[in-house]
């Protein structure tokens, strides 16, 4: 039954990125200035918002799991963080993408460049200290508190343009800006995306949940054939 | 045409799915992984069981 | 008050053996001196070039001879279960670790202020034009570092590969103290005060050390105990 959800979520959220990518790519009009790379910025806004909302919930899920010891929300922040990275490359990828057109060069060091990098290296730390340690409980435990160390990061990286005077361009959405800054229905299909992108976000957590089950369960099965022999 | 910059759009949204894609395969191939580490964890303990007894 | 007490015996305690054994301290000051040395290569030292980079290069000298430190912080009490016999003493975690903490900044300040005069002779720079600012700047986003690196001395410590997990985990934690430092160093080592635009930079490591020692100190007795 499980499974089947699952799958139709899945289903559900490709067929709505198609249906996004239909609008995006023969209904919407060039934008005036950037032409037609615009489009990128409607899956780049997206996957940044798509990967926020998997950090935050990481770190909620770390200071549960301090406070609960249920393993299950370790379960949890290790699939968030995981598919929150795939998020974090997309919208690097798609940024130095449109960046290259706009601005001439791949890669600059401004303030929200630099922040969305040093977020995703944290991250991958966060992964990294998780294999350092064979242990469930002792594992759980202290990625859960790097975890929420992790999450000074993102909280950074979401207020650099304010704080920061950045070649980034600052905020364009209605909901930080009052509106104005970006025509209704362009941004209307970016929250459409950005839904889709959430429903696909949620059932690869889901997967990834059920994954880090397994692998337990195969780690505690083994320690006990050992501890048997 | 490439004065719309359709090249480097398709670029960005290529990138985009490749990287969902790849993902999503890591995914796959770390199912079958495990479920494979899984099967042969439980085989190695029913032998031993087994042996246990007779 | 007691706690006040816990703290600094637990400082006192570790600043005392390594006073006896010197062993972090040597270390850490003679990479420090040798990377300041190594640095000329890279750049041309009689050049204007380095006044800009003047608080960058501190700064990586700093973290580096840091990481030294900070790994013998907690790894030191592992051999005759040391650690256990601090964990299960009636002190809060949070007393042992600001006392750790708090042994740890003076050593880096002492590093500091060695590498600071060497500096000054071996790249030709007056260093002293603004004593008061500058001192601010150390003790402040020394405080930052040693507090990140405590705390995750303390969260690798039983780890496989524990030298090298902890420098990969806590350089990018550094950054935002660090950039700051960075910044703010150049601009004062050249004599300039803090321009306005450049405040941010001071509100970002004060930031950064009030949240970050706040959620360490929370979070430690979690860390150690379980």
């Amino acid at each position: 039954m499980r499974e089947k959800i699952l799958y139709g979520v899945g289903l559900i959220a490709g067929l709505y990125l198609v249906r996004n990518l239909y609008q995006i790519l023969l209904v919407l009009p060039d934008e005036v200035d950037q032409g037609a790379i615009y489009r990128i910025l409607l899956f780049h806004v997206p996957a940044w918002i798509t990967c926020f909302t998997a950090y935050f919930l990481a770190g909620a899920a770390s200071v549960m799991y301090l406070i609960k010891k249920n393993l299950n929300y370790d379960t949890f922040c290790v699939a968030a963080v995981e598919v929150g990275l795939a998020f974090t490359l997309i919208g690097l990828a798609t940024g130095s993408i449109w960046a290259r057109i706009i601005w001439g060069i791949w890669w600059t060091w401004d303030a929200r460049l630099t922040w969305a990098l040093i977020t995703c290296i944290i991250y991958s730390g966060y992964l990294m200290l998780r294999h350092a340690v064979d242990d469930p409980t002792a594992r759980a435990k202290n990625s859960a508190v790097l975890c929420i160390f992790s999450y000074a990061s993102v909280i950074i990286t979401y207020k650099s343009i304010d704080w920061w005077r950045t070649q980034h361009p600052g905020a364009v959405l209605s909901i930080r800006t009052g509106g104005g800054r970006m025509d209704p229905a362009m941004e209307s299909i970016l929250f459409q995306n950005a839904v889709a992108l959430l429903m696909l976000a949620a059932v690869m957590v889901a997967v990834r949940m059920r994954q880090e089950e397994t692998q337990r369960e195969v780690e505690s099965l083994r320690r006990y054939a050992h501890a048997a022999a | 045409m490439d004065s719309r910059n359709f090249t480097y759009m398709f670029y960005g949204l290529g990138a985009a799915w490749l990287i969902l894609a790849l993902y999503v395969l890591t995914l796959v191939s770390r199912e079958s992984r495990l479920r494979r580490e899984l099967d042969s964890v439980k085989r190695m303990l029913e032998d031993r069981e087994r042996a246990a007894k007779a | 008050m007691r706690f006040l007490r816990q703290t600094l015996t637990i400082a006192a305690k570790d600043l005392r053996s390594e006073i006896r054994t010197k062993e972090s301290l040597n270390a850490a000051i003679s990479f420090a001196i040798v990377i300041l040395v190594l640095f000329s290569f890279a750049v041309d030292p009689s050049s204007e070039q380095i006044k800009e980079m003047s608080g960058g290069l501190l700064w990586l000298v700093f973290a580096f001879a840091g990481a030294l430190i900070l790994n013998r912080s907690f790894a030191r009490e592992l051999s005759n279960d040391c650690l256990d016999a601090l964990v299960s003493s009636p002190i809060p975690g949070s007393a042992l670790f600001l006392g750790k903490a708090v042994a740890n900044f003076v050593l880096l300040m002492v590093v500091e202020f060695v590498s600071m005069p060497i500096f000054g002779i071996l790249y030709n720079m007056d260093w002293m034009r603004q004593p008061l600012w500058l001192a601010a700047v150390l003790v402040m986003a020394t405080w930052g570092i040693t507090v990140i690196g405590t705390m995750f001395s303390a969260l690798t410590v039983n780890l496989r590969m524990r030298e090298l997990m902890l420098p990969t985990l806590i350089y990018p934690m550094m950054i935002p103290a660090l950039m700051a430092a960075m910044r703010l160093t150049t601009l004062l080592i050249n004599g300039e005060g803090i321009p306005a635009d450049d405040w941010i930079w001071v509100r970002l490591i004060v930031g950064f050390d009030i949240i970050f020692t706040s959620l360490a100190v929370t979070l430690v007795e979690v860390v150690l105990v379980g």
